[in-house]
């Protein structure tokens, strides 16, 4: 008897330590209204949404055609190669960056990128080595648009532009002002060499591209809207750069409740 | 003999109850090899794969309060009926989500960078770091635990939470059919099926 009962205990604690009985997956009956008390935004200012998508049609199919492919060629380079363009082309945005910090009041921040660009632009041979990284100066980036953001600018309406992609007032005010004060863009236009200004621009749109080539068609495969999926990507990325916090603390936390039968 | 068998249940017992011996970090990093394992067994189909990787998704995603969520004020007004086709629904959606991300870093090698408690909303946070050639990409596993087991409610890539763009991006489609989750069903059925003979071919 004492051994049945051994036997019955042992099996019971058994299951029990190995999930059986609580290895059903969240089930539907309940009747909790967890969403209805989540901060997060659904609605975005939007009044051009028929023209917005039609642009994004334009730039889906040129990513298809166009961008994409370049970007796929691109990540066949050499990995040391595609690092060494990709921190070129980070050192050259710097000094922008540091103008940014600046004018955000982000004193040690535009400290540290400024001994990033002497750093890189010298010991790392013109910014095609990381070697600032290795001394503990970690990169950083800050635009117009932030900085505006940061000054109490609101974001406008949502906007798709012409090959840029989303973009809203604010931060196309901010691309504006990028342009037109980059000092390197002004140099080789002084220069009479004004053919890099849309090279430059290009080859950051291939190496930023390529990056983010699983996680784009990943989201244009499985998207019931594919547009209203990229504008909300393209808010939450903004929003966690503007308030420049840690991803897993800025991005509100949705109340989602696990529910069993 | 009697202090052995003790110690012998004992063994069993916390070996077995996850609340006790996995840290949520190891519970994650056994789901996420389970998912990637598949990945790289290429004699494996690709039909079979995915069920696998779907498998392990519904084990550990907390489908049911996603779905509820990311349909917003819709949920209300279904029926029993329909909010049960809308999960089942919701769940296929989620697991070709996941299992598409996952498939683009099925190659390269990741490490579970850092392990946080959100002691307001008592969420575990854990960074997943995965490297390419040419840099990393940190993905944060947004983790809660209840009755003893874990279950994952929310993924951050780059500053985007998969949640809240599903919610966006289904508030938007919802816009377009009136609220109607019946409606709303068949387009995320067929949506379903179409990412599904992506995914398989």
């Amino acid at each position: 008897m004492k051994n049945i009962f051994f036997l019955f205990f042992f099996i019971f604690l058994t299951c029990f330590s190995t999930n059986v009985f609580s290895a059903a997956s969240d089930q539907v009956d309940t009747s909790s209204d967890d969403f209805e008390t989540s901060q997060v935004e659904d609605e975005i200012y939007d009044p051009f949404e028929p023209i917005n998508r039609a642009i994004f049609s334009f730039n889906n199919v040129a990513d298809r055609i166009v961008l994409e492919p370049i970007a796929k060629g691109y990540k066949k380079l050499p990995s040391p190669l595609q690092t060494g363009i990709s921190n070129f082309l980070s050192n050259l945005r710097a000094p922008l960056v540091v103008l940014n910090q600046v004018l955000q009041g982000q004193g040690e921040n535009a400290f540290q990128t400024t001994g990033r660009f002497f750093v890189n632009s010298t010991v790392g041979i013109f910014g095609l080595i990381d070697v600032a990284e290795k001394m503990g100066l970690e990169e950083k980036e800050e635009d117009f648009g932030q900085t505006l953001a940061t000054w109490g600018v609101g974001d406008g309406f949502y906007v798709v532009l012409p090959l840029f992609g989303p973009s809203n007032v604010r931060d196309t005010t901010g691309m504006i002002m990028t342009m037109m004060t980059d000092p390197i863009n002004a140099y080789v236009v002084s220069e009479g060499e004004a053919w890099i200004v849309p090279m430059r621009t290009a080859a950051n749109a291939v190496d930023q591209r390529s990056k983010i080539i699983d996680e784009v068609n990943a989201l244009r495969d499985n998207s019931l809207d594919y547009y209203a999926a990229v504008r909300s990507s393209y808010y939450q990325n903004r929003n966690a750069a503007i308030n420049n916090i840690d991803d897993s603390e800025l991005t509100p936390l949705p109340l989602i409740s696990i529910e069993f039968e | 003999m009697k202090i052995f068998r003790f110690l012998f249940l004992l063994i069993i017992v916390f070996n077995g109850n996850k609340l006790f011996a996995d840290e949520p970090s190891s519970w994650l990093k056994n789901e996420i090899d389970k998912i990637l394992i598949s990945y790289q067994s290429s004699d494996l189909p690709n039909e079979n794969r995915f069920l696998m990787i779907e498998q392990t998704i519904n084990n550990n995603f907390a489908g049911t309060g996603i779905a509820k969520f990311v349909v917003g004020e819709a949920w209300n007004k279904a029926s029993n009926d329909i909010k049960k086709e809308y999960v089942k629904n919701f769940k296929r959606h989620l697991a070709l989500n996941i299992a598409s991300m996952m498939q683009g870093y099925s190659d390269q090698k990741y490490e579970l960078s850092k392990s946080s408690l959100d002691t307001k909303s008592n969420i575990i946070l854990i960074d997943m770091e995965i490297f390419s050639n040419t840099g990393s990409v940190v993905v944060t596993w947004r983790v809660k635990e209840s009755k003893g087991r874990y279950f994952v409610i929310d993924l951050i890539v780059a500053d985007i939470s998969l949640v809240v763009t599903k919610r966006s991006e289904f508030n938007s489609m919802l816009k377009s059919v009136n609220y109607n989750l019946s409606e709303f069903n068949k387009i995320l059925y067929n949506q379903n099926n179409e990412s599904y003979q992506k995914i398989i071919n």
